[in-house]
Protein backbone atom coordinates (compact mmCIF):
# COMPACT_ATOMS: atom_id res chain seq x y z
CA UNK A 1 0.00 0.00 0.00
CA UNK A 2 1.67 3.18 -1.22
CA UNK A 3 1.99 6.38 1.30
CA UNK A 4 -0.21 8.17 -1.05
CA UNK A 5 -3.47 5.78 -0.46
CA UNK A 6 -2.92 5.72 3.19
CA UNK A 7 -2.58 9.68 3.03
CA UNK A 8 -5.60 10.08 1.24
CA UNK A 9 -7.63 7.58 2.89
CA UNK A 10 -7.05 8.66 6.67
CA UNK A 11 -6.80 12.78 5.46
CA UNK A 12 -9.54 12.40 3.93
CA UNK A 13 -12.28 11.37 6.54
CA UNK A 14 -15.80 13.76 7.19
CA UNK A 15 -16.16 15.33 10.11
CA UNK A 16 -18.44 14.22 12.84
CA UNK A 17 -21.48 16.05 13.47
CA UNK A 18 -22.83 16.07 17.10
CA UNK A 19 -26.17 15.38 17.92
CA UNK A 20 -28.40 18.34 18.44
CA UNK A 21 -28.62 18.06 21.90
CA UNK A 22 -25.04 18.16 22.75
CA UNK A 23 -24.29 21.74 23.39
CA UNK A 24 -27.83 21.52 25.70
CA UNK A 25 -26.11 18.48 27.76
CA UNK A 26 -22.37 19.77 27.84
CA UNK A 27 -23.64 23.47 29.34
CA UNK A 28 -26.07 21.39 31.32
CA UNK A 29 -23.11 19.54 33.19
CA UNK A 30 -21.16 22.77 33.46
CA UNK A 31 -23.90 24.76 34.84
CA UNK A 32 -23.91 21.34 37.78
CA UNK A 33 -20.55 21.87 38.10
CA UNK A 34 -20.72 25.58 38.71
CA UNK A 35 -23.22 25.46 41.07
CA UNK A 36 -21.18 22.92 42.97
CA UNK A 37 -19.29 23.87 46.29
CA UNK A 38 -15.96 24.20 45.79
CA UNK A 39 -14.05 20.81 47.00
CA UNK A 40 -12.93 20.80 50.09
CA UNK A 41 -8.62 21.90 50.42
CA UNK A 42 -6.09 19.42 51.97
CA UNK A 43 -6.51 20.93 55.71
CA UNK A 44 -2.49 21.48 55.98
CA UNK A 45 -2.86 23.78 58.86
CA UNK A 46 -4.33 21.54 61.11
CA UNK A 47 -1.79 18.46 59.61
CA UNK A 48 1.15 20.39 59.68
CA UNK A 49 2.03 19.13 63.47
CA UNK A 50 1.16 15.99 62.70
CA UNK A 51 3.03 15.62 59.93
CA UNK A 52 6.30 17.47 61.34
CA UNK A 53 5.67 15.00 64.83
CA UNK A 54 6.30 12.35 62.67
CA UNK A 55 9.17 13.68 60.56
CA UNK A 56 10.79 14.60 64.22
CA UNK A 57 10.19 10.84 65.28
CA UNK A 58 11.37 9.65 61.93
CA UNK A 59 14.66 11.29 62.77
CA UNK A 60 14.91 10.99 66.02
CA UNK A 61 14.22 7.21 65.26
CA UNK A 62 17.13 7.26 62.57
CA UNK A 63 19.39 9.67 64.80
CA UNK A 64 19.21 7.19 67.52
CA UNK A 65 20.12 3.99 65.46
CA UNK A 66 22.93 5.69 63.62
CA UNK A 67 24.10 7.17 67.28
CA UNK A 68 24.49 3.83 68.90
CA UNK A 69 25.46 1.87 65.87
CA UNK A 70 29.03 4.28 65.54
CA UNK A 71 29.19 3.18 69.40
CA UNK A 72 28.64 -0.34 69.52
CA UNK A 73 26.24 -1.66 67.26
CA UNK A 74 22.48 -1.05 67.12
CA UNK A 75 20.26 -2.23 69.98
CA UNK A 76 16.93 -1.68 70.52
CA UNK A 77 18.16 -0.12 74.31
CA UNK A 78 19.56 2.62 72.58
CA UNK A 79 16.40 3.95 71.61
CA UNK A 80 14.15 6.76 73.53
CA UNK A 81 11.66 4.58 75.82
CA UNK A 82 8.68 5.51 73.85
CA UNK A 83 10.03 4.17 70.44
CA UNK A 84 11.12 1.09 71.86
CA UNK A 85 7.42 0.57 73.21
CA UNK A 86 6.30 1.05 70.17
CA UNK A 87 8.43 -1.27 68.61
CA UNK A 88 7.64 -3.99 71.19
CA UNK A 89 3.36 -3.21 70.32
CA UNK A 90 4.33 -3.91 66.51
CA UNK A 91 6.02 -6.37 66.76
CA UNK A 92 3.60 -8.30 68.66
CA UNK A 93 1.27 -6.96 66.08
CA UNK A 94 3.33 -8.99 63.35
CA UNK A 95 3.93 -5.34 61.47
CA UNK A 96 6.79 -6.70 60.06
CA UNK A 97 4.43 -9.33 58.17
CA UNK A 98 1.89 -7.06 57.29
CA UNK A 99 4.37 -4.22 55.84
CA UNK A 100 5.77 -7.15 53.89
CA UNK A 101 2.15 -8.03 52.31
CA UNK A 102 1.61 -4.50 51.22
CA UNK A 103 4.70 -3.89 49.49
CA UNK A 104 3.74 -7.49 47.47
CA UNK A 105 0.46 -6.09 46.83
CA UNK A 106 1.67 -2.75 45.76
CA UNK A 107 4.02 -4.09 43.65
CA UNK A 108 1.66 -6.59 41.99
CA UNK A 109 -0.70 -4.23 41.18
CA UNK A 110 1.69 -1.67 39.68
CA UNK A 111 2.56 -4.50 38.03
CA UNK A 112 -0.33 -6.06 36.81
CA UNK A 113 -1.50 -2.41 35.74
CA UNK A 114 1.72 -1.87 33.70
CA UNK A 115 1.21 -4.57 31.56
CA UNK A 116 -2.36 -4.07 30.97
CA UNK A 117 -1.20 -0.57 29.98
CA UNK A 118 1.57 -2.43 27.91
CA UNK A 119 -1.04 -4.28 26.05
CA UNK A 120 -2.84 -1.51 24.68
CA UNK B 1 -12.91 30.26 14.22
CA UNK B 2 -11.28 33.26 15.75
CA UNK B 3 -8.89 33.23 18.50
CA UNK B 4 -10.03 36.56 19.91
CA UNK B 5 -13.50 35.00 20.22
CA UNK B 6 -12.27 31.98 22.30
CA UNK B 7 -9.98 35.09 24.41
CA UNK B 8 -12.96 37.44 24.64
CA UNK B 9 -15.34 34.22 26.04
CA UNK B 10 -12.87 33.05 28.56
CA UNK B 11 -12.38 36.28 29.72
CA UNK B 12 -16.19 36.47 30.63
CA UNK B 13 -16.50 32.67 31.81
CA UNK B 14 -13.81 33.69 34.17
CA UNK B 15 -15.36 36.64 35.19
CA UNK B 16 -18.53 34.65 36.19
CA UNK B 17 -20.77 34.74 33.17
CA UNK B 18 -20.78 30.73 32.94
CA UNK B 19 -23.06 30.84 29.64
CA UNK B 20 -20.46 32.35 27.76
CA UNK B 21 -18.69 28.98 27.59
CA UNK B 22 -21.73 27.80 25.62
CA UNK B 23 -20.06 29.56 22.98
CA UNK B 24 -16.91 28.07 23.56
CA UNK B 25 -18.82 24.64 23.35
CA UNK B 26 -20.19 25.26 19.92
CA UNK B 27 -16.92 26.46 18.51
CA UNK B 28 -15.37 23.42 19.05
CA UNK B 29 -17.97 20.81 19.80
CA UNK B 30 -17.93 19.41 15.41
CA UNK B 31 -13.77 19.46 16.50
CA UNK B 32 -13.66 17.36 19.79
CA UNK B 33 -16.43 15.08 18.89
CA UNK B 34 -14.73 14.36 15.50
CA UNK B 35 -11.24 13.72 17.29
CA UNK B 36 -12.81 11.24 20.22
CA UNK B 37 -14.74 9.38 17.21
CA UNK B 38 -10.99 8.66 15.22
CA UNK B 39 -9.85 7.16 18.79
CA UNK B 40 -12.51 4.69 19.35
CA UNK B 41 -15.14 4.76 16.31
CA UNK B 42 -18.18 4.65 18.56
CA UNK B 43 -20.47 7.60 18.13
CA UNK B 44 -21.96 7.16 21.75
CA UNK B 45 -18.72 6.76 23.44
CA UNK B 46 -17.33 10.12 21.10
CA UNK B 47 -19.69 12.31 22.39
CA UNK B 48 -19.27 11.51 26.18
CA UNK B 49 -15.74 11.60 26.02
CA UNK B 50 -15.98 15.16 24.55
CA UNK B 51 -18.39 15.88 26.94
CA UNK B 52 -15.96 15.59 29.46
CA UNK B 53 -13.40 17.12 27.44
CA UNK B 54 -15.42 20.31 27.69
CA UNK B 55 -15.81 20.02 31.26
CA UNK B 56 -12.43 19.43 32.16
CA UNK B 57 -11.67 22.60 29.99
CA UNK B 58 -14.40 23.95 31.80
CA UNK B 59 -12.80 23.44 35.38
CA UNK B 60 -9.18 24.05 34.09
CA UNK B 61 -9.98 27.21 32.10
CA UNK B 62 -7.83 29.51 34.13
CA UNK B 63 -5.03 27.24 33.33
CA UNK B 64 -4.67 29.04 29.63
CA UNK B 65 -2.37 31.44 29.76
CA UNK B 66 -3.34 33.00 26.74
CA UNK B 67 0.26 32.88 25.33
CA UNK B 68 -0.37 29.86 22.48
CA UNK B 69 -3.64 29.89 20.78
CA UNK B 70 -6.89 28.41 23.19
CA UNK B 71 -7.57 25.87 20.04
CA UNK B 72 -3.67 24.14 21.02
CA UNK B 73 -4.48 24.48 24.42
CA UNK B 74 -7.78 21.99 24.11
CA UNK B 75 -6.71 19.66 22.21
CA UNK B 76 -3.85 18.95 23.99
CA UNK B 77 -6.40 18.39 27.12
CA UNK B 78 -8.42 16.84 24.58
CA UNK B 79 -6.03 14.56 23.66
CA UNK B 80 -4.68 13.73 27.08
CA UNK B 81 -7.93 12.64 28.29
CA UNK B 82 -8.78 10.59 24.74
CA UNK B 83 -5.32 8.70 25.03
CA UNK B 84 -5.77 7.63 28.92
CA UNK B 85 -9.66 6.88 28.32
CA UNK B 86 -8.43 4.93 24.95
CA UNK B 87 -5.62 2.78 27.07
CA UNK B 88 -8.11 2.32 30.08
CA UNK B 89 -11.01 0.68 27.93
CA UNK B 90 -9.51 0.47 24.93
CA UNK B 91 -11.91 0.94 21.26
CA UNK B 92 -13.16 -2.20 19.90
CA UNK B 93 -10.38 -2.74 17.90
CA UNK B 94 -9.93 -6.39 15.91
CA UNK B 95 -6.40 -7.32 15.87
CA UNK B 96 -4.80 -6.22 12.06
CA UNK B 97 -4.57 -10.46 11.26
CA UNK B 98 -8.43 -10.45 11.31
CA UNK B 99 -9.36 -7.58 9.73
CA UNK B 100 -9.45 -8.03 6.28
CA UNK B 101 -10.90 -11.65 4.21
CA UNK B 102 -9.55 -12.09 0.86
CA UNK B 103 -11.52 -9.96 -1.68
CA UNK B 104 -14.46 -11.28 -3.76
CA UNK B 105 -12.86 -11.64 -7.29
CA UNK B 106 -16.16 -11.80 -8.56
CA UNK B 107 -17.14 -8.15 -6.91
CA UNK B 108 -16.37 -5.66 -9.56
CA UNK B 109 -18.23 -2.57 -7.31
CA UNK B 110 -15.28 0.03 -7.85
CA UNK B 111 -17.44 2.37 -5.33
CA UNK B 112 -17.98 -0.51 -2.35
CA UNK B 113 -14.61 -1.73 -3.10
CA UNK B 114 -13.17 1.58 -2.15
CA UNK B 115 -15.39 1.95 0.64
CA UNK B 116 -14.10 -1.43 1.95
CA UNK B 117 -10.50 -0.69 1.35
CA UNK B 118 -11.21 2.99 3.73
CA UNK B 119 -12.85 1.10 6.40
CA UNK B 120 -10.37 -1.61 6.86
CA UNK B 121 -7.91 1.15 6.58
CA UNK B 122 -9.30 3.10 9.75
CA UNK B 123 -10.12 -0.12 11.53
CA UNK B 124 -6.34 -1.21 11.04
CA UNK B 125 -5.02 2.26 12.36
CA UNK B 126 -7.29 1.42 15.63
CA UNK B 127 -5.48 -1.77 15.84
CA UNK B 128 -1.79 -0.25 16.24
CA UNK B 129 0.13 -0.19 19.63
CA UNK B 130 -1.42 2.92 21.05
CA UNK B 131 1.62 5.33 20.44
CA UNK B 132 1.40 4.61 17.16
CA UNK B 133 -1.99 4.87 16.75
CA UNK B 134 -2.24 7.96 18.76
CA UNK B 135 0.18 9.70 16.27
CA UNK B 136 -1.04 8.98 13.20
CA UNK B 137 -4.93 10.34 14.89
CA UNK B 138 -3.44 13.44 15.70
CA UNK B 139 -1.30 14.08 12.17
CA UNK B 140 -4.43 13.19 9.89
CA UNK B 141 -6.54 15.03 12.13
CA UNK B 142 -4.30 18.20 12.57
CA UNK B 143 -4.40 18.36 8.12
CA UNK B 144 -1.02 16.54 8.36
CA UNK B 145 0.47 19.16 10.55
CA UNK B 146 3.24 17.55 12.50
CA UNK B 147 3.54 20.63 15.06
CA UNK B 148 0.31 20.33 15.69
CA UNK B 149 0.01 16.95 16.74
CA UNK B 150 3.50 17.37 18.02
CA UNK B 151 1.86 19.92 20.26
CA UNK B 152 -1.32 17.85 21.23
CA UNK B 153 0.41 14.82 22.13
CA UNK B 154 2.86 16.85 24.23
CA UNK B 155 6.16 15.30 22.10
CA UNK B 156 8.68 16.59 20.40
CA UNK B 157 7.93 16.93 16.54
CA UNK B 158 11.07 14.22 15.90
CA UNK B 159 9.27 11.82 18.01
CA UNK B 160 5.93 12.49 16.40
CA UNK B 161 7.85 11.78 12.96
CA UNK B 162 9.51 8.53 13.88
CA UNK B 163 5.99 7.16 15.30
CA UNK B 164 4.35 8.12 12.19
CA UNK B 165 7.05 5.92 9.93
CA UNK B 166 7.00 3.20 11.97
CA UNK B 167 3.01 3.33 12.00
CA UNK B 168 2.93 3.33 8.38
CA UNK B 169 4.97 1.16 8.45
CA UNK B 170 3.31 -1.47 10.20
CA UNK B 171 0.18 -0.33 8.72
CA UNK B 172 1.51 -1.03 5.05
CA UNK B 173 2.91 -4.94 6.30
CA UNK B 174 -0.06 -5.77 7.20
CA UNK B 175 -2.23 -3.81 4.60
CA UNK B 176 -0.80 -4.68 1.44
CA UNK B 177 -0.67 -8.70 1.10
CA UNK B 178 -4.96 -8.73 2.57
CA UNK B 179 -5.96 -5.69 0.54
CA UNK B 180 -4.23 -6.18 -2.82
CA UNK B 181 -2.50 -9.01 -3.17
CA UNK B 182 -5.73 -10.93 -4.48
CA UNK B 183 -6.01 -8.12 -6.78
CA UNK B 184 -2.29 -8.02 -8.14
CA UNK B 185 -2.48 -11.85 -8.44
CA UNK B 186 -6.27 -11.59 -10.61
CA UNK B 187 -4.23 -8.91 -12.75
CA UNK B 188 -1.12 -11.41 -13.29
Amino acid sequence: MAQDDLDRILFGEQEIMPSSGFVAEVMAAVQREAVAPPAIPFPWKRALPGIAAAVSAVALVLGSLLMGAKAHGPTLADLPPGVTSVLHVAHQMGAGWIAIALVISLVSVKLATGLAVGRT
Amino acid sequence: MSGADDKADVVRVLAGDVSAFTEIVRRWQGPLVTLAYRFCRDRGRAEEMAQEAFLRAYRGLAQWRGEGAFSTWLFALATNLYCTELRRIPARAVPLELITEPRDAHRHDAAYEQADTERVVRRAVLALPAKYREALILFYFHDMDVAAASASLNIPEGTVKARLARGRDILRKKLAPRLFAPMVRKEA
